[in-house]
């Protein structure tokens, strides 16, 4: 669950990048967070990720209240949040099969459990074949699922995709959103940011609109994908 | 941390050994380096220091003892100078021993010109005397001298006081170049670990974000580091070996023409052997593994 009260953030070259947000984000929601650059979409999950600190307010994370988390308890945090971005993000010395593990090997997970688990999420994605890979040998597509099987693989509450179609062909933008459709169905928080209206449009849901700040539209729509089916 | 988790760890620093092979290398490369310039310093300077105490322990100061008194007296005057603080060691150096001594320096011709008998040697009989303290041999002579039974006291004061000064000036010296070579190498050091985290930073960036704690994420660049720092000290202690046994050996060859100097002090290597290799692979794991972890450090801060 995330939950922001009153949270407003000011960086310190003076720009107010929220103002006064209120916003609650139940488990097993999906949601889209739309708006144009710079309406404070990207210091929305810099703040649910605790890279920043509300200037005031308080937010919860997953039971987690960032204002008052220590930073030795940060990575406690993060573990609890498979977070997808824009531009993949996979370490470039390590295949598939790696970068997925590593988040486990992190956790310190037993060895058994990283040798049955990594196969399976590798297999969600549907990337079975391309387990030995790096990542600079598959497209853009395919690098963006073996990042979603990293933010899957230990089985977090809530995944924070950021712009995870912005850098990839748009016929697949709709496989990656369907695979987070899925994976939410299975009871998996998301929170997808974009600006694709086609795609919201498409897909429906909540949409949470980010306005210079301030929360100018949060609300379901059904999507044209219901329609037509 | 589970035993698994370990090895990960360690097999990831190896890994990464290679996967940043140019780095790596430059790494190897500027610890190496840097040992040998340190090394080679303290070395020098540790030889240079024995063989100026070797020089020191060769001068002496000559007490003359007053002609004609009893041997009661002259073991009294002994014990009285071996209470002196600064005494080293005092040796009875008598007539006889003095006479025959400068026989054999003479030639053959020259000793015709001097035949006294036995009871008539001018040589008087004295107490060879070194000190502890190079340094304090003027006062130290002032003291003997007031002794009874004394006549004078002959002693190397200027040259003493040369030597200490010259000895004071080669330790300021070294210490200062040591010094000096320690800073720059921990700077060059820096810079280049900096320069060998910085191109992974991106890596380090995406293990803060799945939650990797700071303890996970710098363990493979410490035991990296020390890896390549322990290798460097290896290759820094052949190498060091190398140069200092042909040095020695130029030394030993000329052993008559040095002595003078009191060369033949040179330590061997192998008597130094276990501390420079302790001190070298010590040196090398430390600065290798603290120069990675501190600069992945500054990257952690995400």
């Amino acid at each position: 669950m995330v939950e922001f009260k009153d949270v407003s953030v000011t960086y310190s070259s003076g720009v107010d990048a929220l103002n006064k947000i209120n916003l609650k984000i139940n488990d097993g929601d999906f949601a889209f967070v739309v708006g144009s650059s710079g309406a404070g979409k990207s210091t929305l999950i810099k703040l649910i990720l605790k890279e920043i600190n509300a200037t005031s307010g308080t937010v919860m994370v997953n039971g987690f209240n960032l204002s008052k988390l220590r930073r030795g308890k940060i990575p406690a945090l993060r573990r609890t949040i498979g977070v997808v971005f824009q531009d993949f993000r996979l370490i470039p010395t390590m295949t598939v099969y790696e970068n997925v593990a590593f988040v486990l090997r992190v956790i310190d997970a037993p060895s058994k459990y990283i040798r049955s688990r990594v196969p399976y999420v590798i297999s969600l994605v549907g990337l079975q074949d391309k387990a030995k890979a790096y990542p600079t040998e598959l497209s853009g597509g395919e690098q963006q699922r073996v990042a979603l099987a990293r933010a899957l693989v230990n089985d977090p509450k809530l995944i924070i995709a950021d712009e995870p179609t912005g850098n990839i062909d748009p016929t697949l933008s709709y496989e990656i959103v369907d695979l987070l459709r899925s994976i939410n169905e299975c009871g998996t928080t998301v929170l997808m940011v974009t600006h694709e209206h086609d795609l919201v449009r498409y897909f429906g849901g909540r949409i949470i609109n980010i306005n210079h700040g301030s929360i100018a539209f949060d609300e379901v729509i059904g999507g044209s994908a219901e329609n037509e089916n | 941390m589970k035993i698994s988790s370990a090895r990960y760890l360690v097999g990831q620093g190896m890994k990464s050994i290679w996967r940043n092979r140019m780095m790596s290398f430059a790494s190897f490369c500027i610890i190496l380096v840097s040992l040998l310039m340190v090394g080679v310093s303290v070395l020098a300077t540790i030889n240079l220091n024995r063989i100026i105490e070797g020089i020191e322990d060769q001068s002496e100061a000559a007490v003359i003892i007053k002609d004609g008194i009893t041997q009661e007296q002259q073991d009294q005057l002994r014990s009285q100078i071996e209470q002196i603080p600064n005494i080293a060691e005092v040796r009875f150096y008598s007539k006889d021993e003095a006479w025959e001594k400068m026989k054999s320096d003479m030639k053959e011709e020259q000793q015709d010109l001097f035949r006294y008998s036995e009871d008539e040697n001018p040589l008087p009989d004295t107490f060879r005397v070194t000190v502890k303290d190079i340094g304090q041999m003027a006062d130290t002579a002032l003291v003997i001298g007031s002794l009874e039974n004394v006549d004078t006291v002959k002693s190397p004061t200027e040259f003493a006081n040369q030597l200490v000064s010259i000895k004071n000036i080669i330790m300021i010296i070294m210490t200062a170049v040591i010094a000096a070579l320690i800073v720059v190498c921990l700077i060059i050091i820096s810079n280049t670990t900096r320069a060998s985290v910085f191109s992974r930073r991106k890596e380090i960036n995406i293990m803060k974000y799945v939650g990797a704690n700071n303890t996970f994420i710098r363990i493979p660049f410490f035991i990296e580091g020390m890896v390549v720092g322990v290798l460097a000290a290896g290759a820094a202690l052949l190498l060091t070996k190398f140069a200092y046994e042909s040095v020695y050996g130029i030394f030993e060859n000329d052993m008559s023409l040095w002595s003078i100097l009191g060369v033949d002090n040179l330590y061997p290597f192998n008597d130094m052997l276990v501390k420079v290799t302790v001190a070298y692979l010590m040196a090398g794991a430390v600065i290798g593994a603290l120069g990675t972890s501190i600069s992945a450090g500054k990257h952690l801060k995400v």
